[in-house]
């Protein structure tokens, strides 16, 4: 068992401190060097990729070399899925960068990070880039977002664009294996194979399973182990929602409806999004079927968006999902 | 504004004078009585009651009455705590400039009402009972409070600081006596029986009584007791299940749509109901199925009206009609389940809702994550930590409190 004095969750402990010990990103970290060789000519920034690429990573490490210590001070970190709304683009951003720390400390700029910024919706953006003009002299931001295209085009054209692909396989074994060294745990080649392949390219996640295995078994990660941590992680309710409405139980469907969405606080949209991850990780469904139950989640994800209460629109998907298995019922002999 | 107040006739018989409010003597008195000498004792009142028995027009009338400038917020405005410190701090902090000026005949200074108080929500007005109960702290000026239902949980902590005033329905010939005034200055000729009748279903609430006669009578100057069977029943808990049964026992497109165009329920809570009952009146999926799409579709047409496009309604009524007669045939009575699930749902899980956000924030921070992301990709690594260790250094980092550490080792997966 690592030792028990261990500070920190390993995503944070092992987190990049500098450029060049960010994982498997050497062209986007090349360009990041030559602007930090002249910090006032760096523009706006836009990190566009997946989950668990790098993307905050970087902006972290760039906030530490602008400032050093005193980083936290001279930057403003949010999180635009917490703080969505045009309020926060009014009073905090805005606060921030208008009258932000830059005047105080011997610093060309003040930089605001905001995660997840196409959470945002349509009105904050629009004041976001208002501000991104009329802040320009004391400030830069660092926009992180999944998707490029749910930011405002003027936006977009403000920034420079970079764009973070999914982790290189060979790279993130490399990177468990280092941290298993670090930390005097023993992680076997299969068991390390076996995490990243759960982890789809999200390094985030695969560090976390690792920590979680390694306090399982005595320092020594093997593959069992592994493959009992990544079932104990991974949702369920889900699954067993949409493989109890497809069998035509469409109550006990709705009851874990709203199970996650009272217990748990799950949105409408996160259900929705889950759901349609669900459906292709299903080894009894044909391919032609998956599409044809993503037609209607697409539909009733659209519907979500426009309508006024998202238990409905769920409810009615779960019901039309009990018509689907009608149609197909010899697939859905109850398993297990 | 002054002619457009004085079509209705509830705005233009608004008593001026307290002695002029029907019912609630005892009220009446023991506010002015607060008013006059007790108000240094007690600094702000609670009136409560029913609807229509004239909270706010003794509060109008006796402002009038002693020479107080009334300065009103109510459950339109929104009421967090930045709100009402805006309004109503600097109206208690500081006297009106005139009571300092020694000219005290024209007026006794400013009076804060806080209208229908029960009407704090939630959400929007995080922090509102607990800023009122500070403005009630450094008030220097009366403060007065109303509410429809004073046994609201979130009032609760107001009733420590306020003296209560209970006001009650008002007798039913009180109320007649003031329509028959009503009728003599209006010059309608109304039968005592129809009068009658609409006194009595107004359940004690004047306003709605006035209101009613002015739409019955207006137009010809005449009441019968045969208008008053138009009245519609004010009774509004009994006229959602009614509704519903109506509904769902519906043999035909046109029947329903007639309900729907009479019926009196608030569509919301209608839409939510009609939705937790589909599957107890479709059994048959493709059927529920049928049935859900118009429900869905009426769900759209109602995030599409929001708040101002209302043009839409009808077809956001259409697809509930069309709901309601997927199958006529398919018929059978049941139980219907009220009140709508999800409130009751939100409702018992709100705690564990919270306690799970907290947590969620404070990895979050940490981790540099939403508490979304926290949620469904942290959490479950980190219960699985502690259910291994409970002292594991995580809950110091984290700053975990017991109770979270108990929660998380605790919560099932999702």
């Amino acid at each position: 068992m690592s030792a028990p004095d261990e500070a920190v969750m390993w995503v944070e402990k092992y987190r990049p401190k500098t450029l060049d010990e960010v994982v498997g990103l050497h062209d986007i970290t090349e360009s990041l060097k030559a602007f930090m060789r002249k910090p006032e000519t760096m523009p706006h920034l836009m990190f566009a990729g997946v989950p668990g690429t790098g993307k905050t990573t970087l902006a972290l490490v760039i906030a530490k070399m602008l400032y050093g210590a005193n980083w936290k001070s001279l930057t403003l970190e949010l999180n635009a899925s917490d703080e969505r709304g045009i309020d926060t683009v009014r009073d905090r951003i805005k606060t921030f960068s208008v009258y932000g720390p830059s005047r105080l400390a011997n610093v060309p700029f003040a930089l605001i990070i905001l995660d997840e910024c196409d959470q945002m919706t349509g009105p904050a953006q629009t004041a976001l880039r208002r501000i991104m003009e009329t802040s320009s002299r004391t400030s830069r931001f660092i926009l992180i977002c999944n998707q490029s295209s749910k930011i405002i085009e003027p936006i977009q054209s403000r920034c420079a664009i970079f764009r973070f692909s999914r982790l290189d396989r060979k790279a993130m074994v490399d990177h468990l294996h280092w941290i298993a060294q670090k930390e005097g745990v023993t992680l076997q080649p299969e068991a390390a194979e076996r995490i990243v392949d759960y982890a789809e390219g999200d390094l985030r996640h695969a560090i976390n399973a690792l920590q979680t295995a390694s306090a399982y078994k005595d320092g020594c990660v093997d593959e069992k182990v592994v493959s009992l941590v990544i079932g104990e992680a991974s949702p369920m309710q889900v699954q067993k929602m949409i493989r109890k409405a497809l069998y035509g139980d469409f109550n006990e469907a709705r009851k874990t409806l709203y199970d996650l969405m009272g217990n748990f606080g799950f949105s409408g949209s996160e259900i929705i999004r889950q759901v349609q991850r669900e459906i292709y990780k299903m080894s009894d469904l044909t391919p032609q079927q998956k599409a044809d139950l993503s037609s209607v989640i697409g539909d009733y994800d659209y519907r979500l968006t426009q309508g006024a209460n998202s238990d409905i629109q769920l409810s009615a998907l779960l019901a039309q999902f009990g018509k689907f298995g009608k149609t197909i019922e010899d697939t859905y002999a109850p398993a297990k | 504004m002054l002619q457009q107040s004085s079509l209705l006739w509830v705005e233009k018989y608004r008593p001026k004078k307290i002695e002029d409010i029907i019912g609630n003597d005892e009220a009446k008195a023991s506010f002015v009585e607060w008013l006059k000498n007790k108000r240094h004792t007690k600094k702000a009142v609670l009136l409560f009651g029913p609807p229509g028995t004239g909270k706010t027009t003794l509060v109008n009338a006796a402002a009038r009455e002693f020479n107080f400038t009334i300065i009103e917020m109510n459950a339109s405005d929104t009421r967090s705590e930045k709100a009402v410190n805006a309004v109503a701090k600097p109206a208690t902090s500081y006297r009106a400039l005139d009571a300092f000026s020694g000219d005290s005949n024209k007026t006794s200074g400013n009076m804060l009402f806080l209208d229908e108080v029960d009407g704090i929500a939630g959400n929007e007005d995080r922090g509102g009972v607990s800023a009122i109960i500070e403005i009630i702290e450094k008030s220097l000026v009366p403060l007065i409070l109303a509410a429809n239902d004073p046994d609201i949980d979130k009032l609760r902590p107001l009733k420590k600081d306020c003296m209560l005033i209970r006001f009650h329905q008002v007798r039913i010939p009180l109320i007649i006596s003031l329509l028959q005034k009503i009728c003599l200055l209006e010059h309608v000729k109304a039968e005592f029986e129809g009068l009658e009748r609409i006194a009595q279903n107004c359940r004690g609430d004047v306003r709605s009584a006035i209101n009613d006669l002015q739409n019955l009578s207006e137009r010809n100057h005449t009441l019968t007791l045969q208008d008053t069977t138009l009245l519609s029943s004010r009774n509004r808990d009994i006229s959602m299940d009614e509704t519903l049964r109506q509904y769902f026992s519906a043999k035909s497109i046109a029947e329903v749509s007639s309900l729907l165009s009479y019926s009196s329920v608030e569509y919301d809570d209608f839409l939510l109901s009609v939705s937790d009952n589909l599957p107890r009146r479709y059994i048959d999926a493709d059927e529920l199925a049928k049935a859900y799409n118009y429900i869905s579709i009426a769900d759209v047409y109602r995030g599409r009206i929001g708040i101002e496009n209302w043009h839409l309604l009808k077809y956001f009524f259409n697809e509930l009609a069309q709901a309601a007669a997927v199958n006529p045939k398919s018929y059978k009575p049941f139980e219907f389940i009220t009140p709508p699930i999800r409130i009751i749902t939100l409702f018992w899980t709100k705690g564990k809702r919270t306690m799970l956000n907290a947590i969620c924030s404070k990895i979050g921070s940490q981790c540099h994550v939403s508490v979304e992301v926290a949620k469904e990709n942290i959490v479950p690594f980190v219960k699985m930590l502690l259910v291994k260790n409970r002292n594991h250094s995580l809950v110091a980092w984290f700053k975990f409190t017991p109770e979270e550490v108990d929660f998380i080792t605790k919560l099932g997966r999702f």
